[in-house]
């Protein structure tokens, strides 16, 4: 494709789009042929286990790293040739967050806002506060958590087009966490963009509205969240007042891996809540119910069973 | 003994100590087949004061002067800052990567800990003392050269045993305080002091039991090549080992663990207390964040403190009236020294009779191009790749500006730093000639110190491209001084062979002290030479970094 072709691909409509975007480590694919289309005012959740190519491929439309092949841009424009507009209008927290230990939070962000230029202080101070982070205090005395607030405010200090993170959360509060999500979802409402790249499917199913999955470098499902959470594995434990037979349970519908201790069943299950309980209170009296959503690793073991079977 | 910490110390470590032998070695040999082919009389009837700093034995024979100029200084040094390195790295290196809790997380005491890495640092640099002699050995032995009634044992020993000195005296200040830049800084400016001090001192009637107080002297104080082993000599370095070995045990136990955390400092203090906080805020805080070069000069205070103190006041101002105290018959023996033999020591073709050629030798000959060289390697080799070490130049790069900008203004910062460093020594030799009155030109003064200055920025800006297209600090570090060191001992004997001599055109050592500026004024030939080669290595910096994908770590 020309240089020409590609940018007509990369039309102003979408916040981050992606075309053939690959990246190779020597013989190593670390993302493969990847498509993807975000548009303004959206939570993106990026979703993958560790190693699947989520860092590369944020690194790569960053112009971090540069792709083997295709290509990939921000607002409009191309991540490599106009990199540095680009980056007037994005926010950017590195996974495995590192920041200059030596200087305090403040002198931190006074140094990012001195190469950026244009920051509202009276915005920032109101995010510090939101976030009850300690900017008086050298980086490197803060705890992990405290330094992820640190690089939290410098992504949305000055209030970016498109905010791409890695792994944004790691090492927050619960409730700084929520904090954290609500602003998430502000920034879309005013229809900015949010890149969210996590492993926790739990805060993804929260704020974003559409999720890709990738694995082996290769994105493997984009869908919407609603879609996702009605598909997504359950760990269910049943609790009887009696002994009950395994056999019952197998034949529900979505039921998988289903084992039974005395009174006691556990199972994976992906069908009908409704059909599944039928079946357990029209024989047996149900004393307890545990229900666990299932951690991606299992979503991926099932869900794209068949996915992987065919490759 | 703590089988994994030991082993993997050692496993990380032993490369750099066998490339450092390694080169050595070969660097010997080089050296060796030029001084075979010289005709050696020239150096009978030196005074023996002469004959120990130049480090040419009584008998003068090519094995002799071969191994004694390059082991005496070259070999010495190396090891001693190999050992330094380990030294500084075995508890505050754990304790900056932030590794120091995982290490003792373990059952295991830091006294273990520490004893294992110590045990590393001992075996290591063992390992590198064998293999300078042997390579001595074997070297003569390829070149015919004969090595007979030359101590070449003895005189390891005594290089083992010194460089050990400072690989504990860097772990006992790393295990007392945690800081690495302090743990091999202080060791680095006690070595430089030592080794000038021995050199000196001697050539001063009734100083020269002063020398005593230095470690170097006892390294070749009593010509361990000639003489054999002094048990004294040994004992005393022995000592030193064993006190600054028990002091890191003791150390180490004393205190809280740093975890990769940072220290309070002056400037906290200030910052913390409502009468300075206003002042304090605007230097330490909004100033020096305002600008990348800024930011990065801040980072590097230290040293360069450190650095330009050495050069003003040690290097400079104290040379002249020392020279003024240097036995006028030793002067006289001075005038005759034959050229070459100053070109041992990197003096260009220095004469001591002078001040000006005093200073060439011992200010301008080695220490000030180090001195820039230390401060701009610094900062060309960590300006990059350092950032990417520590992950923090995604961030850097996540703002609009582009790479380019990020190279130019570390450039910036190890030019300025550069020129400090070249400014202190300036201003200390001529403060230092005005004290000893001696007749030095003042623009003299200016020239040679410009010319220290671009021959050590020249080096900053190789690391600094090294660092742009490999993105790791180590590959700029070594690699800039290995080259430096090959450059400089090609450059030393170049007098002495005529292909040798067609290498050195090649090498910025060339066009430094060749033309002698400090009698003759500024070369600006040479000037402009010096002065082109940051320029190449700067421009190619910023061309390799924008071609290359970051690194994600170190």
């Amino acid at each position: 494709m020309t240089y020409n072709e590609q940018r007509n691909n990369m039309d102003t409509d979408f916040a981050i789009r992606t075309g053939g975007l690959t990246k190779h480590y020597g013989d190593l694919p670390a993302l493969v042929d990847l498509n993807l289309d975000i548009k303004p005012g959206e939570v993106f959740g990026f979703l993958g286990p560790n190693g699947a190519g989520k860092t590369t491929m944020i690194r790569t439309i960053l112009d971090e790293i540069r792709p083997t092949s295709g290509w990939a841009s921000i607002l409009g424009m191309d991540s490599h040739l106009e990199s540095v507009a680009i980056r007037r209008h994005i926010g950017y927290v590195p996974g495995d967050l590192a920041m200059y230990p030596n200087l305090t939070g403040r002198d931190t962000l006074t140094y990012f806002a001195n190469l950026r230029g244009g920051v509202d202080w009276g915005y920032v101070n109101g995010l510090a506060d939101r976030l009850d982070a300690e900017l008086d205090k050298k980086v490197g005395d803060l705890s992990s958590g405290n330094r992820q607030k640190v690089g939290l405010i410098q992504a949305f200090m000055n209030r970016p087009g498109v905010l791409i993170m890695d792994e944004p959360s790691s090492g927050l509060d619960p409730l700084v966490q929520r904090e954290f999500q609500k602003m998430m979802r502000e920034v879309a409402n005013e229809g900015r963009t949010v890149f969210l790249s996590s492993h926790t499917l739990s805060e993804v199913q929260r704020v974003a509205d559409r999720v890709g999955i990738i694995r082996h470098g290769k994105l493997v499902a984009l869908e919407f969240v609603s879609e996702l959470r009605s598909k997504a594995m359950r760990r269910i434990e049943l609790e009887f007042d009696g002994p009950v037979e395994a056999s019952v349970f197998e034949q529900v519908p979505g039921a998988r891996d289903v084992t039974v201790h005395n009174h006691h069943v556990v199972m994976s299950f992906d069908g009908n809540m409704d059909t599944l309980l039928t079946t357990a209170t029209q024989k047996y009296h149900v004393i307890d119910i545990n229900t666990q959503e299932a951690d991606l690793e299992e979503i991926f073991l099932t869900y794209y069973r068949d996915e992987e079977a065919t490759t | 003994m703590l089988a994994n910490v030991f082993t993997k110390t050692t496993l990380d470590r032993w490369k750099g100590t066998a490339v450092a032998a390694v080169s050595l070695a070969l660097l010997l040999l080089m050296a060796m087949a030029v001084y075979r082919d010289i005709d050696l009389d020239v150096y009978a009837g030196l005074p023996e004061v002469f004959r120990t700093l130049m480090g040419v034995p009584e008998s003068a024979d090519v094995a002799s002067l071969g191994i004694g100029v390059l082991y005496g200084f070259y070999g010495a040094v190396t090891l001693a800052a190999l050992a330094l390195s380990m030294g500084a790295a075995s508890m505050a290196g754990e304790e900056r990567d932030g590794t120091i809790g995982l290490l003792l997380g373990n059952p295991k005491s830091r006294t273990e800990v520490l004893v294992s890495k110590a045990i590393s640092m001992v075996l290591l640099t063992a390992g590198g003392a064998i293999v300078l002699w042997a390579s001595a050995i074997v070297v003569s032995s390829v070149l015919g050269v004969s090595i007979t009634g030359l101590l070449v044992g003895p005189y390891v020993i005594h290089m083992y045993a010194n460089a050990l000195v400072y690989g504990f005296m860097a772990m006992a200040i790393g295990a007392w305080t945690g800081n690495r830049g302090l743990a091999s800084g202080v060791p680095a400016a006690v070595m430089a002091i030592s080794y000038i001090a021995v050199g000196i001192l001697p050539l001063i009637e009734g100083w020269t039991n002063a020398a005593k107080v230095f470690p170097w002297y006892y390294f070749d104080g009593s010509n361990p090549m000639i003489n054999g082993i002094s048990w004294g000599h040994l004992a005393v370095l022995g000592a030193g080992i064993a006190v600054f070995g028990a002091a890191s045990v003791f150390g180490v136990n004393r205190r809280d663990l740093r975890g990769q955390t940072v220290g309070v400092t002056l400037v906290d203090k200030l910052r913390a207390n409502p009468l300075t906080r206003k002042v304090v805020e605007r230097l330490a805080g909004s100033t020096r964040v305002s600008k990348i070069w800024i930011k990065t000069a801040s980072e590097h205070q230290g040293l360069l403190i450190i650095t330009a103190y050495l050069m003003f006041f040690v290097m400079g101002i104290l040379m002249g009236p020392l020279y003024a105290l240097i036995d006028e018959t030793m002067l006289s023996f001075a005038d005759q020294i034959p050229d070459a033999l100053y070109a041992f020591v990197g003096a260009g073709s220095g004469n001591m009779s002078t001040a000006a050629g005093f200073y060439e030798v011992e200010t301008f000959g080695l220490m000030a191009p180090i001195a820039v060289m230390v401060v701009a390697v610094a900062i060309g080799s960590r300006g990059l790749a350092g950032e990417e070490r520590n992950r923090t130049m995604g961030l850097l790069l996540a703002n609009p500006i582009t790479r380019s900008k990020v190279v130019l203004e570390k450039a910036v910062a190890m030019t300025l730093y550069s020129l400090v460093v070249g400014f202190a020594t300036f201003a200390g030799v001529w403060l230092g000639a005005l004290l000893g009155g001696l007749d030095l030109a003042v623009a003299n003064i200016a020239a040679v110190s410009l010319l220290a200055t671009l021959l050590g920025l020249g080096f900053g800006a190789l690391a600094l491209a090294l660092s742009a297209a490999t993105g790791r600090v180590k590959v700029a570090v070594y690699t800039t001084v290995g080259i430096a060191l090959a450059f400089h001992i090609i450059n030393s004997i170049a007098i002495l062979n005529d292909t040798v001599a067609g290498i050195a055109r090649w090498t910025p050592f060339e066009y430094y002290l060749t033309s002698n500026p400090l009698s003759n004024g500024m070369n600006w030939g040479h000037g402009a030479i010096l002065a082109a080669i940051p320029v190449v290595f700067i421009a190619l910096a910023v061309f390799l970094f924008q071609r290359r994908d970051l690194r994600q770590t170190g």
